[in-house]
């Protein structure tokens, strides 16, 4: 069965436009943290990608995190070959970006601080607002997972700001 | 409401609360409130120009083949394979046949041969028989001494004058 020209994955073509003037500087973003080089293409890939199926997407925007993830990697793949300087390739949740700008330095290095694992899931739970359910659809992990991740990262967090001790419960 | 409002995606209140926590743990604040400004239009051409080209490669795309294609494609082979079964099939038949046969002239000389050397045995031991018989008679006759050659004789043998032949003769005057 095919689907309407008109019918995008987003609902009609204005939500599309909306869509797409939100979600693109953000995937551009999301790729350069990967290391990516040419993170535009990366992104408007994604976007050609997820219009192209012909099945419907129940999530859309974990659709287009994800390829944009898979494809940054991949991108990023044939240069583990040629000696690459870890300083190079930023972290996920560290590189530069557009949401830098947004984020003051202490936000930064209290990200920093946290382990890469933590950092992922709480990168696009707090700063891209993303569900559970889509980091789960994202990273490829059972939704309890992402939630003991965060709460992971959480207790991180509180052990930074109050590095002399204390009891934190996760919860 | 906008597309990525997180109550469109029914959020849980625990999630929110989380996220909310969270931000302030980070030094986020609260999320501003995202202004309704017109897309701009690069952002809607780009936008476009993806729709479209996505649409394009789902044009071009290289469709699977269906079932019925693959079934078309495969019908040769499988009618290859249904005759390559059945002359399979008839060949075994004629296997087993000729199976049956030689199992039955096997089992057909095996019992001629019981046959033939059930009467062996039976001969060879009216043979011995025989011989064992013969011996016992031979020792129930009186012992004799060794024959020999008797020539009954009518006149008795004496030499006569005329019995003898002049073989050499006096030189005659």
């Amino acid at each position: 069965m095919e689907e309407h020209p008109q019918e995008t994955p987003f609902g009609d073509m204005e939500a599309f436009h909306s869509a797409f003037a939100e979600l693109y500087p953000r995937l551009v973003s999301y790729a350069r943290r990967y290391g990516a080089t040419f993170a535009e293409d990366i992104a408007q890939e994604a976007f050609v990608i997820l219009m192209q199926r012909e099945a419907r997407v129940e999530h859309p925007t974990a659709f287009l995190y994800g390829t944009v993830r898979t494809l940054a990697l991949t991108e990023r793949r044939p240069m583990k070959n040629q000696n690459l300087s870890l300083e190079v390739v930023s972290e996920p949740g560290l590189g530069g970006g557009a949401d830098d700008q947004v984020l003051n330095q202490e936000v930064r290095e209290r990200m920093r601080m946290l382990s890469p694992t933590f950092r992922e899931a709480l990168w696009l739970f707090v700063v891209e607002g993303l569900a559970i359910r889509e980091i789960a659809d994202i990273l490829g992990i059972p939704e309890a997972t992402v939630k003991t991740r965060i709460h992971r990262a959480k207790a991180q967090l509180r052990d930074q700001l109050n590095p002399s001790g204390g009891v934190h419960v996760l919860v | 409401m906008s597309w990525s409002d997180p109550a469109r995606r029914f959020e849980p209140a625990e999630d929110v609360q989380l996220r909310a926590e969270l931000r302030d743990l980070l030094g986020l604040g609260e999320p501003q409130p995202r202004a309704l400004a017109p897309v701009p239009a690069e952002l809607t051409q780009l936008a476009e120009d993806l729709r479209r080209e996505a649409l394009r490669r789902r044009r071009t795309e290289r469709h699977r083949p269906s079932w019925g294609l693959v079934a078309a494609a495969a019908l040769p082979l499988l009618a290859a394979l249904a005759g390559l079964g059945g002359w399979g099939i008839q060949q075994k038949h004629r296997a087993d046949a000729m199976a049956g046969q030689v199992q039955q002239r096997e089992s057909e000389l095996a019992s001629m041969a019981a046959t033939h050397a059930t009467e062996l045995a039976r001969e060879r031991k009216a043979r011995e028989d025989a011989q064992q018989q013969l011996e016992l008679v031979a020792r129930a006759l009186p012992h004799k001494s060794l024959p020999y050659l008797v020539i009954p004789v009518d006149k008795p043998v004496r030499l006569q004058g005329e019995d003898y032949q002049r073989v050499k003769e006096t030189p005659r005057q």
